[in-house]
């Protein structure tokens, strides 16, 4: 057998030889190809983004040439006279997802802090994780319960008593000041806060738990409570990954369209008061794109669109560059 | 151990052996602008074993990467000099490297079994360059498993991943995958450190038997394994090449202070 | 042992109360609809649901079409965008480390996976239902794909840079060319986090609305021509919920406890799958 297999050895070197050289040849093509289609995509990506913006931009083009900067602060909405505004959706947006935002960053920031610091053992991988899995709930499931459950009983019980009491303070008083209705902005920003808490306490959570155990326990062996670990350990080292996180479930919250539709009254009037209706640019494009006629208020819609676009991608950018800044220090700290 | 027909001239660091395998000649590493590897000049015998020893650090794995040029997958790393295999300069022939490593084959040191089969792990290297039959696949598989002395263990349950063997069993695994594609050359880069005493020795005893067709090269950070399987020894030290010889030469009578002291425990 | 003094052991146990509090707040409004969906979409789910079409107002029916639809337009935005991703991703962990495409087209990619989904739906109507003078079930299914694209690139990319370099660097060494060792053995290595990262992707895709209001609109009717309107489960709940109707309210309870169900589902599926395939290594 020995000698048998020495001869065989040696004489399939030899074929080795002439035969690879085919092979490599094709192995060279082959490389080359796979490497440039696999680049091609990667550009799709980028090309998908360039196409996004510009086809939004043309679209716009109308509107933007008809009203130019005005559309920002006008808030008129006629399609019949076909004057559009820009400055009800937009108000709207914003002002639900700030309200959102005021919300739900504390209570995230609670749940985070639990899940990190006080949470029994046995409990952190099932809450952990039944908090990623209601991020993951369609949102059209709040817009429902917001619009069969929580606005009847938000105007029967809440309105009132916020009317009454809020709607008489001095200043601020305007914002609350209203008929109950049960839906509108306020109950907008409402279950837009709902919906993102679990979203920004599981970025939160994760951003939490990349603090080195060890700094955390010299900390605890200098006799530190855990509220002082938290407020001098953990929140300096993170306040990066807090802002990005904030920013991301902002980001996440302009952007909202189901849970607000429901429950924000679709009126283009701008009122003082968050009790009374109003749109969000979501909402506005869900509600009335498959209705529009007419090129200039397709082309108003879609400058909203733009608009909507262009914002989140602000927020979101510079929440990706805080998260990068994050990771380069974590970095240079270990 | 090996015994020496030749005589050897200590002073100036080369072997006197019939067929130098690899040859490599002013040899500089560079990773970006470190430089580990410092005008290294060495011959590395056909048929033989040749270790490579020396302190953490000292470059004889860089050295070793070289011989299959592995270190081009990185950017940064870089070589100059001579490496010539079988009289090609393989540092300027640019063309060729996936042929090059079919004819230069490596063994890591933690064992790194592909996400397939047995059988699959070891047809895999074979299916890049030849073209066999069903019948001849299943020689060959069976054959390279023999040489690696895995073949009794395994034969049954060829079809299962190769996840699924032991630590020592895997780096066979490896082992016989490296050798299945019938390279000239086989380096083992402490290919036993991961591993189990009586998996070591397994592999040690293959590395004895495995010399008589191919010539290898071995760095192991293990000086008493050096000793007993290989028939070369180089000491490294800083990316320099301090003493190079005979294994039975280097451990008992070395000419430089440095590796007396290596090798005596002085320092490690 | 000095003892604490009292203000620090307030503000610590007030810090506490304060975390159990939002704790209890967040779990109770979730909770409270996760209830009322079960509540109310529980009874709305007969055998009617699963085998009838969508009715007018005032008649029976079911939401055969609309699941068949949405099922159909989440498998075909899968076949879409999971190559695109899988590939765009493989560049970025193979060949990315050098030059300028990898970084940027990381950067962009994580803005679109939380881009606003009803502006992906406003770009495909503009790029593609416009041209094609309708809209349709593909064109659902292109804006589905373009959510799914961005999930599955950074999963692809984050699973291929799991993998050792030594898996690499062995392959290599065997003379193996370079499109292969990435895909006989990277992506190998990296199939199981690459699927969980693609069922992540399908239940998204599988509760959104907003992309297919303006591209795949809804349908009463069956079709199965994807170049028509095509019925789904999202566009018919809004429908229905935004309604006066009440047994259009019922279907709409009913649709949405399916769509959730799937979504956990697939969730849940995800997670396990991926960790039982990480322990049986």
């Amino acid at each position: 057998m020995a000698d048998g297999s020495e001869a065989l050895g040696k004489k399939s070197n030899v074929m080795l030889r002439q035969l690879s050289d085919v092979r490599v040849d094709v192995h060279y093509v082959a490389d080359l190809l796979f490497k440039n289609i696999t680049r091609f995509f990667a550009f799709l990506v980028l090309l998908l983004l360039a196409g996004i913006i510009v086809s939004l931009f043309i679209g716009s083009l109308p509107a933007i040439s008809k009203f130019g900067f005005s559309f920002i602060i006008n808030a008129a909405w006629n399609p019949v006279t076909e004057e559009f505004g820009g400055l009800v959706p937009i108000l709207g947006t914003v002002v639900t997802s700030a309200i959102a935002l005021l919300i739900a960053v504390p209570v995230s920031f609670g749940i985070a802090l639990f899940l990190t610091e006080m949470c029994p053992q046995w409990l952190k991988r099932p809450l952990g994780t039944a908090i990623e899995l209601l991020a993951g709930i369609p949102s059209i499931i709040y817009g429902m319960w917001g619009l069969f459950v929580f606005a009847p009983l938000f105007r029967d019980h809440a309105e009132p008593w916020i009317n009454a009491y809020l709607g008489a303070l001095p200043l601020i008083g305007v914002l609350f000041h209203g008929p109950p209705m049960g839906i509108g902005m306020l109950t907008a920003g409402l279950i837009l806060s709902i919906m993102v808490i679990p979203f920004i306490a599981s970025v939160m959570r994760d951003v939490f738990e990349v603090v080195p155990v060890l700094l955390k326990e010299s900390a605890y062996g200098l006799g530190a409570t855990t509220w002082e670990v938290v407020r001098n350990i953990v929140l300096p080292y993170t306040k990066v990954g807090v802002v990005g996180g904030i920013m991301l479930g902002l980001g996440r919250a302009l952007g909202e369209t189901m849970a607000v539709t429901f429950v924000i009254g679709n009126a283009h009037e701008l009122h003082a008061s968050l009790l009374m209706p109003g749109n969000s640019i979501a909402s506005t494009l869900a509600n009335e794109f498959t209705e529009a006629v007419g090129k200039m208020y397709t082309s108003a819609l879609i400058e909203l669109g733009l608009f909507l676009f262009l914002i989140t991608f602000i927020v979101l950018a510079l929440a990706k560059l805080l998260l990068i800044r994050l990771s380069r220090l974590e970095g240079k700290g270990s | 151990m090996a015994t020496e027909p030749f005589s050897m001239q200590r002073e100036d660091m080369k072997t006197n052996s019939p067929n130098p395998k690899i040859l490599v000649r002013n040899l500089d590493f560079y990773y970006g602008e470190t430089q580990a590897l410092k005008d290294i000049s060495i011959e590395i015998p056909e048929y033989h074993v040749t270790a490579f020893i020396g302190p953490s650090g000292c470059g004889k794995s860089t050295l070793l990467r070289t011989f299959n040029q592995i270190y081009k997958l990185y950017p940064n790393q870089r070589a100059t000099g001579q490496i010539v295999l079988d009289g090609v300069d393989i540092l300027q022939n640019m063309n060729d490297l996936n042929k090059l490593r079919a004819r230069v084959g490596m063994v890591f040191q933690q064992p790194t079994p592909f996400p397939m089969s047995i059988y699959d792990n070891i047809a895999f290297g074979v299916r890049l360059y030849e073209n066999l039959k069903t019948l001849e696949m299943h020689e060959r598989v069976e054959w390279a498993l023999h040489k690696a002395a895995l073949w009794d263990e395994v034969k049954d349950i060829l079809h299962r991943s190769g996840n699924s063997l032991s630590g020592g069993q895997q780096q066979r695994l490896c082992i016989a995958r490296a050798i299945a594609v019938k390279p000239e050359v086989l380096l083992l880069d402490e290919p036993a450190s991961a591993l189990d005493p009586i998996s070591t020795s397994r592999i040690e005893n293959l590395v004895t038997e495995l010399k008589k067709d191919y010539t290898i090269v071995i760095v192991t950070h293990n000086m008493q394994q050096a000793a007993r399987i290989s028939d070369y020894t180089a000491y490294m030290y800083l990316g320099e090449l301090v003493e190079f010889a005979g294994t039975e030469l280097i451990f008992t009578r070395p000419a430089k202070k440095e590796t007396e002291d290596y090798i005596t425990g002085k320092f490690g | 042992m000095v003892s604490l003094p009292a203000r620090r052991r307030l503000i610590n146990f007030l810090s506490q109360i304060g975390s159990v509090i939002t704790v209890g707040f967040g779990l109770f409004w979730l909770g409270w609809i996760l209830l009322t969906l079960f509540r109310q979409g529980i009874p709305g789910l007969n055998l009617n649901v699963f085998t009838q079409m969508t009715p007018p107002p005032g008649s029976q029916g079911g939401l055969l079409n609309a699941i068949v639809g949405s099922f159909f337009m989440v498998m075909l935005s899968t076949l879409i965008g999971t190559p695109i991703g899988i590939l765009a991703g493989t560049y970025m962990a193979e060949y990315g480390q050098t030059g300028w495409l990898s970084p940027v087209t990381r950067f962009i990619n994580d803005i679109l996976l939380s881009a606003p989904s009803i502006v992906i739906g406003l770009f495909v109507y503009e790029s593609y239902v416009v041209h094609a003078g309708h809209f349709s079930g593909l064109a659902g299914s292109f804006a589905l794909g373009l959510l799914v694209i961005p999930v599955v690139v950074r999963t692809t990319e984050n699973m291929l840079k799991l993998v050792p370099n030594r898996f690499r660097e062995a392959a290599a060494a065997l003379g193996t060319p370079q499109w292969k060792v990435i895909t006989r053995v990277t992506l190998r290595a990296s199939r199981a986090g690459i699927i969980t990262g693609i069922l992540l992707a399908v239940a998204r895709i599988s509760g959104e609305t907003a992309p297919l209001l303006f591209t795949s609109l809804n349908n009463q009717f069956w079709t199965s021509n994807i170049n028509q309107p095509m019925a789904n489960l999202p566009v018919t709940i809004f429908e229905y919920a935004m309604s006066p109707y009440r047994d259009w309210h019922e279907l709409a309870w009913a649709g949405a406890l399916l769509i959730t169900l799937g979504v956990l589902g697939l969730n849940i599926v995800a997670r396990t799958f991926f960790k039982q395939r990480r322990h049986g290594n």
